[in-house]
């Protein structure tokens, strides 16, 4: 499984989803980098990344209700799952561990 | 509508996502991610459309073409999986050929046959419009046409113009790029062994003729060949017959023309390949111009002033895009100019296109008829191609009706795929797939047929076709036609078939057949319309045939031997000649003319007034001696014939018509005046008007084919200026008729040493007038047979499967006690119903075209209703025969089985 790997965008609409704990779904999780990142973001983008990370394991989806709003369509919502999280973790360790070697050097 | 609504409606069409993206969208996208991406959108178009609605259709629209990746896209997970389904179809399809074979064999030979007729059918219409096509500069040729006013008002509509004409407009229009001439001069007599002479019809051509057309040679230079004078170009079939294998450039031949009284002897200067069958030009000798400049001194002055003679066919090579209208035109005016003072000019001129010549020629008298070969009206052209249509379509007809009964039967199959999740569309597509599998293998077979019968067409046609003959054009669009008539008719049983509710179709119940059996007998109908059209048209055509041939002519052509007289021994001193060939005893009677009926030279027409008639009506004139009304067996009503060629020159016989015509009650003894006579082109004025006394009348009698309104004749003495005589007639016994022939050759030779024998029989003449149209009727008689197979094999289907579905109750018929005859009318009434419904669309259709047809023929059949009653009883008849073979089986049948399978 470690040969998964996750890329820079993907890593960011997991950490959307996760932070939107079953609430998450391809328009909030858009709103929510727009809002983070400060930049547009094409909601296709959103969709290919969740589309290969629900391939890759990362995370799992589930249907809601019919509703009026979205043309009668449903809603897909997603959760993180076990091993995207670990992936996540993994990530965060590899960075922070990296980042503790920087020098105490100033950056002005 | 108001303000306010029109502004609702805006605001909800920008409020909606753009319909075509969308539409785009549901189309790519797989089924599994259409609900989130649609529905995210859709969300994300309408908060954004609140603020800028143009934006966001645009964003949307964006998005929708970032979506058009392999991720999403249906197709490419789905690739295997079609195959898959595709070869299922295939195999199924098979499956249902094989086993239903009764069904796929009558399927597989109607589709056959309906195909190879039109197959064959277009081969041939192709094969009349190509006509001329192969000449490199085909649609620049012209060929000049002249149009004459008559006295009696009518045109005289004549394929060929006066020698100067050509050459005039040659060097006088600059649009006129080249110019070709060709004039017909009769028959010559050729061979260099004196006792194997035959004659030969010969042309002579301007020394262009080669680079004109595209006629090529096998021997001899195109540019040179006809330059010389005395010098022929001969086609490989006369080159072999005098010369044998090997070259014959530069070889001699002996002829029957005369140089100061001296036999010409002419130089082969080319060989030309036989003339392809689809040209309007069919000749074996041409002449070199150069040849008749040398051989008369005077023909350099009439070619270069004669202005009013008819005897040169030219053909004019035109540079594009010129106005063809305006020149002929000119042409008129140039001739106009020309023309004598002392002749009346009343002549226009049509440029006639090259490749309309074939279709367009049938109102144009020829100078020869090497000119006009085998041209065909456009009116043939039509039926040929309507009746190529109609085939296919019954064929087609009857495709849709044997399946869907066939698909009815299936319904268990449809229900259970249907149970399974089958969408209608991979229904329709097993059914498109039985029809593509049928067609194919249809059309496979019907290529085969046409290649085994086209031999025999083109015996039968007298042409060359070949299916390597049709352009590739034609071909792709006869398949095309073929093969997409065969995929539209599988789709009414695929929609029957689909419609079918699940339960029913498993119950087997198969009343939903209800309203498909309607469509089912219209189908039936138009089918036996066709066929009633066309056994109706059949009837007619025989029966116009039949009336052609027992007509009674108004004399006898049984047992005549016509003698050509081609050289000037056999016609001086006729008397001896006759009694010569009187000699032997099988000939009974011998008779000189100068023309005979059935002719196939033109008639001289005499205009010829009367007292009561001073405007003079046209007659034709003939020459004969005192045997000739006996040998033809033609009715004297009043007076004398002629009797002596010199004592009678001054008196005529002549027919009812004629006298009707000149308006004369007591005709005996009255004298007519005889102005002028045209000899085919040529309209001559006799110096002194001849005056001639009537001394007996005649019964009216057909001269010609009965194409052509019956003419009055003239019989006159053989001694006048008219004509000379050309033909004996022999009365004879033909019981031993190659004896006879040995026994003429041998007169002849007497007579005649350097001339060969040249004889007809008088009734194989007739029969040859009407033999394109004694081939048509041919062709009608096997399509109509053809088209009736079909419709019956569609009947036997139809009525199978009613019968079959209605075994149950034919059961409880029998057992409560009906009769196998009660049933069997019980079933026909209905069919038969159908086919006397057919027979009132049909025959009014075959009415309406035979009447057209008839207009051919001067004297036709009377048009009844009793053929058409006639039609429709053979067609009921066939129809009850199909009927009742199946239905008595089912009749017949025990009760017992039919009633047990509860």
């Amino acid at each position: 499984m470690t040969q998964h790997s996750l890329g820079e965008f993907e890593e960011l609409v997991l950490l959307m989803v996760a932070a939107q704990h079953d609430e998450a779904y391809g328009v909030t999780i858009l709103e929510g980098l727009e809002e983070k990142i400060k930049k547009k973001v094409n909601i296709s983008a959103v969709h290919v990344a969740l589309k290969r990370m629900e391939d890759k394991g990362f995370v799992k989806s589930r249907f809601g209700g019919i509703t009026e709003d979205r043309g009668g369509r449903r809603k897909k919502f997603y959760v993180i799952t076990a091993l995207g999280k670990k992936m996540l973790d993994t990530q965060y360790d590899l960075r922070n561990s990296i980042y503790k070697q920087i020098p105490k050097i100033s950056f002005g | 509508m108001s303000i306010e609504n029109l502004s609702t409606v805006y605001f909800e069409a920008m409020s909606a996502p753009p319909k075509y993206p969308l539409r785009f969208l549901r189309w790519f996208c797989r089924e599994d991610s259409l609900d989130e991406i649609e529905g995210d959108l859709t969300e994300v178009f309408l908060k954004q459309s609140a603020t800028a609605p143009r934006k966001a259709k645009w964003n949307f629209g964006w998005s929708v073409i970032k979506y058009f990746r392999p991720e999403f896209i249906k197709q490419f997970k789905q690739q295997p999986n079609t195959y898959g389904m595709y070869k299922s179809y295939f195999k199924i399809s098979l499956r249902q050929l094989i086993k239903n074979k009764t069904f796929s064999v009558i399927n597989i030979s109607v589709l056959t046959l309906g195909f190879s007729c039109f197959l064959l059918l277009s081969l041939y219409l192709h094969d009349e419009l190509s006509f001329d096509m192969f000449h490199r500069d085909a649609n620049t040729i012209y060929r000049i046409t002249q149009q004459e006013r008559q006295d009696n008002g009518t045109l005289r509509n004549i394929s060929s113009v006066a020698p100067t004409i050509g050459k005039e407009v040659r060097e006088q229009f600059p649009e006129v790029e080249d110019m070709v001439r060709l004039s017909a001069f009769g028959r010559v007599t050729l061979g260099n062994d004196p006792t194997n002479r035959t004659h030969e019809r010969a042309l002579s051509a301007d020394a262009n003729f080669f680079t004109f057309f595209d006629f090529p040679l096998v021997e001899g230079d195109a540019k040179t060949a006809l330059k010389e004078p005395f010098t022929i170009v001969v086609s490989e079939t006369i080159k072999e017959k005098y010369f044998g294998a090997g070259a014959a450039l530069g070889k001699q031949i002996w002829s029957g023309l005369r140089r100061a009284g001296q036999p010409v002897y002419l130089t082969v200067s080319g060989v030309m390949k036989n003339f392809p069958k689809n040209s309007h030009l069919q000749m074996d000798i041409l002449f070199s111009e150069a040849t008749w400049h040398s051989l008369y001194n005077d023909y350099t002055q009439y070619v270069t002033t004669e202005w009013v003679d008819t005897e040169y066919t030219t053909y004019l090579k035109i540079k594009p895009q010129s106005n063809t209208a305006l020149l002929s035109t000119r042409i008129e005016a140039l001739v106009k100019n020309n023309y004598p003072a002392d002749r009346e000019f009343r002549s226009s001129f049509t440029l006639q296109p090259l490749r309309k010549i074939h279709t367009n020629s049938s109102q144009l008298e020829s100078a020869a008829e090497q000119f006009n070969v085998n041209s065909i009206k456009p009116f043939y052209l039509y039926t040929f191609a309507a009746l190529g249509f109609v085939l296919l379509l019954t064929a087609c007809l009857n495709y849709m009706n044997l399946s869907t009964a066939m698909a009815i039967k299936r319904t268990r199959e449809i229900g259970t795929r249907k149970t399974l999740g089958a969408p209608k569309n991979q229904m329709v597509v097993q059914f498109i797939t039985d029809s593509v599998l049928f067609s194919l293998l249809s059309l496979l077979l019907s290529v085969g047929l046409a290649y085994l019968v086209l031999p025999w067409i083109n015996v039968f046609t007298n042409k060359e076709i070949s299916i390597s003959s049709l352009p590739f054009e034609w071909l792709v669009m006869v398949v095309a036609v073929i093969l997409s008539v065969g995929i539209l008719a599988a789709l009414y049983p695929a929609f029957i078939a689909t419609r079918v509710s699940i339960v029913d179709a498993l119950k087997r119940e198969i009343k939903i057949g209800g309203s498909s059996l309607s469509v089912r007998k219209a189908l039936l109908v138009m089918q036996f319309a066709i066929s009633v059209m066309m056994i109706a048209s059949t009837l007619i055509i025989y029966q116009q045939l039949n009336y052609l041939r027992e007509k009674d002519l108004g004399f006898s052509h049984e047992n005549l031997v016509v003698i050509d007289v081609n050289s000037r021994n056999l016609r001086r001193n006729f008397e001896t000649v006759k009694s010569e060939f009187g000699k032997p005893a099988e000939v009974l009677r011998v008779a000189a003319s100068t023309r005979v009926p059935g002719e196939w030279k033109s008639f001289p027409v005499a205009t010829t007034k009367s007292n009561q008639n001073t405007m003079g009506s046209e007659m034709i004139f003939v020459g004969i001696d005192r045997d000739f009304l006996e040998t033809y067996k033609i009715k004297l009503l009043a007076g004398r014939t002629i009797e002596d060629p010199v004592a009678d020159s001054l008196k005529i016989v002549v027919t009812q018509l004629a006298v009707e015509q000149l308006g004369l009650t007591d005709p005996i003894g009255q004298v007519v005046e005889i102005p002028r006579v045209r000899y085919g082109e040529r309209m001559e004025e006799l110096d002194t008007p001849f005056r001639v006394e009537i001394i007996g009348v005649v019964e009216n009698f057909y001269f010609e084919s009965l194409h052509r309104k019956q003419l009055p004749v003239i019989f006159g003495a053989l001694n006048t200026a008219i004509q000379v005589i050309d033909y004996y007639t022999l009365q004879i016994n033909t019981s031993n008729w190659n004896n006879t022939l040995e026994t003429l050759k041998a007169i002849n030779h007497k007579i005649d040493p350097d001339t060969p024998l040249e004889y007809t029989f008088l009734d194989a003449r007739f029969e040859e007038m009407y033999l394109a149209d004694a081939r048509r009727g041919q062709i009608f008689l096997v399509l109509s047979i053809i088209v009736v197979i079909i419709a019956s094999l569609g009947l036997f289907a139809l009525v199978s499967y009613s019968v079959e579905s209605r075994l149950k109750e034919i059961g409880v018929r029998k057992v409560m006690g009906a009769s196998v005859s009660s049933i069997v009318a019980l079933i026909s009434k209905e069919f038969l119903v159908l086919v006397i419904i057919a027979g009132a669309i049909g025959l009014p259709i075959a009415g309406y075209y035979m009447q057209s047809w008839l207009q051919e023929f001067a004297y036709h059949i009377p048009f009844g209703v009793l053929v058409f009653a006639e039609a429709l009883l053979i067609t009921l008849v066939i129809a009850f025969i199909t009927i009742g073979v199946r239905t008595a089986r089912a009749a017949v049948l025990n009760p017992v089985n039919s009633l047990r399978s509860e």
